[in-house]
């Protein structure tokens, strides 16, 4: 670093919430033409940082400075006039709009001059030409696949002169070689001159595109490195404070019955077009059955249909002998399934009942819980309680309401619930999203237990190295086809990815 | 020091959006009757501003209303139908459903009571009642299942439905009146006075008081019972905090909406017993006009709990019967008491924002106790 | 019997034309994403303040610009409980409804008392517009109606063009849709949501004053019986587009158009009720029937931002 000029230099930022302090007197500098990473897990105060720098939030103590002098940001506005722009991790578009729509919202004053519409358009395919970033603009967002949505926020910042690009966790929603082709812009953004800040919790991503990486623990720096310094066992190390155990597996499968039997499945969508497109697959008690794809390619649909919230338009679906094919939910239920889901706020809890009824949710028609009609509160307690010993749930009561629970043990309770009620199988949904490492490694832990026990599990998720963890076999989805079917033993990373984005051995040449 | 006030002072936090909650702090649990106090306050205050003395009218209308036992009485058979609409728009919005034609299922329910009631003139007393009540209650809940249906089925607006359906239901109960039920006179919109064997029994003698009141309190109960001790309570309460995850539990959300309208509704139809039957002994056309809206409003002030119903139908009732009484005496016009059931729903709203606002300062002085500790 | 189309035409718009302006008020405060709720109420309001205002100073012009003063100051108070204290929009508009119906009656009888016959304004006088208006049976009908006819057409086609052409549409179409993009762009959200608030009160004040001193004369607490309703519920049928409540519109113009022909003509065939009730049984068939493509996606939410 020595004696350039920094663009950006951050000061002593610090910022609480109620409860916590995001950031601890953090001090950051960016160079100009530098790709400088922010390492960290989920929950370290990556992007409280980062939205500070944007002007979304405001720090409680701290100074900003741009090109040596103190600037204030307190809003986006101001973050754009000098020259910043953020990609965040939910993108802000509005789905119904076109991408042009969206690119200029903001950019013209609140008038009731009329919008011309052409002149936009040109500037825009200008940014698309220079940075090899090509999209149509009368496209409308919500039947843009994700990376494509991810480029229009791109664009978003470069119509807006931004010299700086802060991405949010750019790749979670890319397929291998989409994020190869973004590494591929940052650089071609970097050599003209420009900078990029890269929020990841991803080694291997940071390892590659980073000049200078960042880390981040509990909301303070632990320390500072530049990409020849790095090693993946040092960062790590500062990542998270002690040697990550890997969760060793027991890969060793002794031929089981079938549980799950999926034969010819297909599924017509909301859109009238087939989300599941005849696929077939088999999970055996003791297994791990993984499929991995980008998200967007039929695994929610699959996912429903499997507890019995969609009906499929042919096909059966069958367990454990017994056709569960277009069974209401109660019934599916009842035949021992579980459902770890990805949204646990939406899908796995009621966030305003108590602890107790949040384990209780899905036996509210279980005779065992009543008492001549009446809830058996004794026997709601007690159920809670052995749930919260046994899965170790940190709460003031079983009482407590679940919105009081930490991310962690709010997933706890899903986890505990749904393994308890899938005594045949389990379906997990990106069971891990969006939970620090320790409660990721919980829920692993969990899986791989239940495994031992002889349930057919079948884990959902997008995170390839939860996949290849967890795993016996993997399926990749793409486009509602399951398009292989691999040993954990056999599978690459590269051809998994390339699977993901739909390249068969086939159609190689043909496509991209 | 500063460091620490500056932490509250600036950071804001999230609001949650929920008008019912469980707090544990005791002062939250006043926040109503604050409430209650400061629209009375205001509409005192607007009183003085048209030129009337606020301090008068209310100390008038409190020694009118707790004057006699005829006027407490009447105070008690005032609640009543608010006890039920009030019930009916608060039980709906447990499944966080909006029933707003409280007064249509209430003036069907009606109909069908006085229908009943003229009709079986000649049977034993007891036997007309239980008559008039089961009609009432199937006139509501009927009307009101219908909307639940349309939400089920068509995903309807249910605001714009239920709406709808409370002026035809209008529509219908002039049209009776105009013809089939009209009285024998035939000078007024209205029913003959129903025959006495159909008079609910007086609680208390020589006053308005009858066993409606009874009744009501019944309900309250019931539905209380029925949201907190019973399975389908259980449902109804998951699908008003989280439709996903009750959809994922396996809970059937169409049914339950048309469970809950249907007992929604047949909650106002009652009311509608009551009133005839208890006491107007006869149907008027465009008779308690604004039992519905009144309902909504008494649920809003009681947190959609059985017992703040009754207690905001008390309340409610307190104030008609006063406001009646101060109306007669004094010049101030009758609507004055429309505008302090207005204002006091006004301060309850923003009491609801109070205590958002108190809870997220509450959970930023834990923090601030945290980082005391490690200075 | 060409007199009975020529009459039914003439009230079909006429009776369309709050119908009219409120809708347009309410198509514009969902597109940001918050519902009037207190639409009826404010339609009372309007009604009450058109008529006091023309009774007090003896001009017409001056008592609509009291109602849409009137409106625009329920429109605040809405719009602050809502959109500032983040408030429930069904609860506070139920309450905001109630207000103003003790509300209109109480300050009427303050300042007129009991009247033994009501008290009457002189309401609006028809603009012919020359030779356009003698066309045969429609002339009458679309060239010689109030002023506030021809205003509440220009307006809808006004609305449509910010609407769809212009940035400032273009800002308030993304705030129903999805608010956090608009804020992320530097727009402040709550503002543009409680100025299109205080709009669309101001034309709900102006429509109510229509009922009151631009048609029938007088005020009466019943004046506006539900019609304010119909006018929300016309924002859904046409879409949140406002050529498609001009339809909507013209459609229970119509409907009540026919009650009034129907009740002054001697066709007694069908009972009177029935013809009061047709509008609002148009609307629940309607609402049944109709899939809303172009619900705001955030519509009802308030703006809750998750930080400061």
């Amino acid at each position: 670093m020595g004696n350039k000029c920094n663009l950006i230099t951050l000061k002593n930022i610090t910022k609480y919430f109620p409860g916590t302090i995001a950031n601890d007197h953090i001090d950051l500098t960016l160079a100009g033409g530098e790709v400088l990473a922010l390492f960290g897990e989920n929950g370290a105060g990556k992007t409280t940082l980062m939205s500070i720098l944007y002007g979304l939030y405001q720090p409680d103590e701290g100074e900003i400075f741009i090109k040596g002098e103190q600037v204030k940001i307190r809003s986006p506005h101001d973050a754009m006039e000098y020259g910043i722009g953020m990609i965040h991790q939910h993108f802000t578009l509005v789905p119904v709009h076109t991408v042009v729509e969206n690119i200029i919202l903001g950019t013209e004053q609140a008038s009731l001059k009329y919008l011309n519409i052409e002149e936009k358009v040109k500037k825009i395919e200008k940014i698309g030409n220079k940075y090899g970033l090509e999209v149509d603009p009368f496209a409308i967002i919500r039947q843009l696949p994700v990376g494509m949505q991810q480029r229009v926020e791109i664009i978003k910042a470069l119509y807006r002169n931004a010299q700086i690009l802060i991405m949010d966790e750019p790749t979670s929603v890319l397929t291998p070689q989409e994020t190869e082709k973004l590494f591929n812009f940052i650089r071609d953004f970097k050599a003209k001159g420009h900078s990029v800040i890269f929020i990841s919790h991803k080694l291997n991503e940071v390892m590659e595109i980073a000049d200078r990486i960042t880390v981040l623990r509990d909301g303070k720096i632990v320390g500072n490195v530049s990409r020849s310094e790095a090693s993946e066992s040092r960062l790590t190390h500062m990542m998270i404070g002690r040697d990550l155990e890997i969760t060793k597996t027991n890969n060793t499968i002794h031929p089981k019955s079938e549980m799950l039997k999926i034969e010819n499945l297909t599924i017509v969508g909301d859109r009238k077009s087939k989300v599941i497109d005849d696929i077939s697959f088999t999970v055996r008690e003791g297994e791990i059955f993984g499929i991995a794809g980008v998200s967007g390619n039929g695994q929610e649909e699959l996912a429903q249909a499997l507890c019995g919230l969609r009906k499929v338009k042919s096909g059966q679906i069958t367990l454990s002998d017994k056709d569960i094919t277009n069974k209401d939910v109660l019934s599916i239920i009842h035949q021992g399934v579980g459902y770890i889901p990805a949204d646990r706020h939406k899908e796995g809890l009621v966030l305003d009942m108590s602890i107790e009824e949040n384990l209780f949710l899905k036996n509210h028609s279980n005779p065992m819980f009543f008492h001549y009609g009446f809830l058996n509160q004794n026997k709601i307690q007690e159920n809670a309680r052995n749930l919260m010993r046994d899965f170790e749930i940190k709460a003031a009561s079983s009482k407590s309401r679940a919105m009081t629970l930490s991310g962690g043990n709010q997933q706890k309770v899903a986890v505990a619930r749904e393994v308890n009620i899938g005594t045949k199988l389990l379906v997990a949904i990106q069971p891990t999203r969006g939970l620090d490492l320790g409660a990721i490694d919980y829920v692993h832990k969990t899986l791989l237990k239940e495994k031992k026990e002889g349930k057919a599990i079948l884990l959902i998720s997008t995170e390839l190295s939860e996949i290849m963890t967890l795993s016996d076999r993997i399926g990749v989805m793409y486009r509602g086809k399951l398009l292989k079917i691999i040993q954990r033993k056999d599978a690459k990373v590269d051809e998994i990815g390339l699977l993901m984005a739909g390249i068969t051995e086939g159609n190689r040449n043909g496509k991209n | 020091m500063e460091k620490i006030n500056n932490l509250i002072n600036k950071t804001d936090g999230r609001i949650e959006q929920s008008s019912i909650s469980q707090d544990d702090n005791v002062w939250l649990n006043f926040l109503p009757v604050f409430s209650v106090l400061l629209g009375l306050l205001m509409s005192g205050l607007m009183m003085l501003f048209l030129g009337y003395n606020p301090l008068t009218v209310y100390s008038n209308m409190l020694s009118y209303a707790f004057r006699d036992i005829y006027n407490i009485a009447d105070i008690f058979a005032k609640a009543t139908p608010l006890i039920l609409t009030g019930l009916a728009f608060g039980f709906a919005f447990r499944a966080s459903l909006f029933n707003i034609g409280a007064q249509g299922q209430f003036y069907i329910g009606a109909v069908m009571a006085v229908t009943c009631a003229l009709k079986l003139g000649s049977f034993p007393s007891y036997l007309i009642l239980i008559i008039c009540f089961i009609m009432s209650l199937i006139g509501g809940s009927l009307w009101a299942a219908f909307i639940g249906y349309v939400k089920a089925r068509f995903n309807a607006n249910e605001f714009l439905v239920s709406m709808m359906l409370t002026y035809v239901a209008i529509a219908i109960m002039n049209f009776l009146l105009g013809g089939l039920l009209k009285e024998a006179k035939g000078e007024y919109p209205q029913t003959d006075v129903i025959p006495k064997s159909g008079w609910l029994p007086s609680l208390i003698p020589h006053t308005r008081l009858h066993w409606g009141f009874v009744v009501a309190l019944l309900i309250a109960l019931l539905a209380y019972i029925i949201l907190w001790r019973t399975s389908l309570g259980y449902k109804i309460r998951m699908v008003g905090y989280n439709r996903d995850a009750a959809r994922y539990a396996g809970i059937n959300i169409e049914n339950i909406f048309v469970i809950v309208f249907f007992i929604s509704g047949a909650f106002a139809g009652i009311a509608g017993f009551t009133e005839i039957n208890g006491m107007q002994h006869m149907l008027i056309e465009g008779f308690n006009p604004m039992i519905g809206a009144e309902g909504i409003g008494i649920a809003i002030l009681g947190n959609a709990h059985p017992l703040g119903i009754v207690l905001s139908a008390l309340l409610f009732g307190a104030l008609k019967v006063g406001g009646n009484l101060v109306v007669q005496t004094s010049r101030i016009p009758a609507s004055i008491i429309g505008i302090m059931e207005g204002l006091v729903l006004l301060s309850v709203i923003l009491s609801y924002f109070v205590r958002d606002k108190l809870m997220v300062l509450r959970s930023k002085k834990k923090l601030v106790v945290r980082e005391r500790h490690k200075l | 019997m060409n007199n009975i189309i020529t009459g039914l035409l003439v009230a079909t718009i006429r009776m369309s034309t709050p119908l009219m302006l409120g809708a347009l008020g309410e198509v514009f405060v969902e597109r940001t994403g918050v519902m009037n709720i207190a639409i009826e109420g404010i339609f009372l309001m309007g009604a009450w303040g058109g008529f006091v205002g023309a009774y007090l100073t003896g001009k017409l012009w001056i008592g609509f610009l009291f109602a849409i003063g009137v409106g625009v100051l329920c429109g605040a108070i809405y719009g602050y409980f809502t959109i500032k204290l983040k408030q429930h929009q069904i609860v506070t508009g139920v309450a905001i409804n109630i207000l103003t119906l003790g509300l209109g009656l109480f300050l009427y009888q303050l300042l007129f008392g009991i009247p033994l016959l009501p008290l009457t304004v002189e309401p609006l006088k028809d603009i012919s517009i020359p030779f356009l208006s003698t066309i045969p049976i429609i002339g009458s009908a679309f060239f010689s109606q109030n002023i506030l006819t021809y205003l509440a057409v220009v307006l809808i086609i006004l609305g449509y063009w910010v609407l769809f052409r212009t940035p400032l549409g273009l800002i308030i179409r993304s705030t129903g849709e999805n608010p956090e993009a608009v804020d992320v762009a530097g727009i402040n959200v709550e503002r543009i949501r409680f100025l299109a608030v205080l709009g669309s009160s101001a034309l709900d004040g102006l429509a109510g004053a229509f009922y009151s001193i631009g048609f029938l004369g007088l005020y009466t607490n019943n004046i506006i019986g539900g019609r304010g309703w119909i006018a929300f519920a016309i924002c859904f049928l046409g879409n949140w587009n406002p050529l498609g409540i001009l339809i909507g519109s013209l459609i229970f113009g119509l409907a009540e158009g026919l009650s009034v022909v129907l009740l002054t003509s001697n066709f007694k065939l069908i009972p009177n009720e029935f013809l009061i009730a047709f509008p609002y049984i148009l609307t629940i068939v309607a609402t049944i029937s109709r899939r809303q493509f172009n619900v705001p996606a955030f519509l009802g939410k308030p703006y809750i931002k998750e930080r400061s």
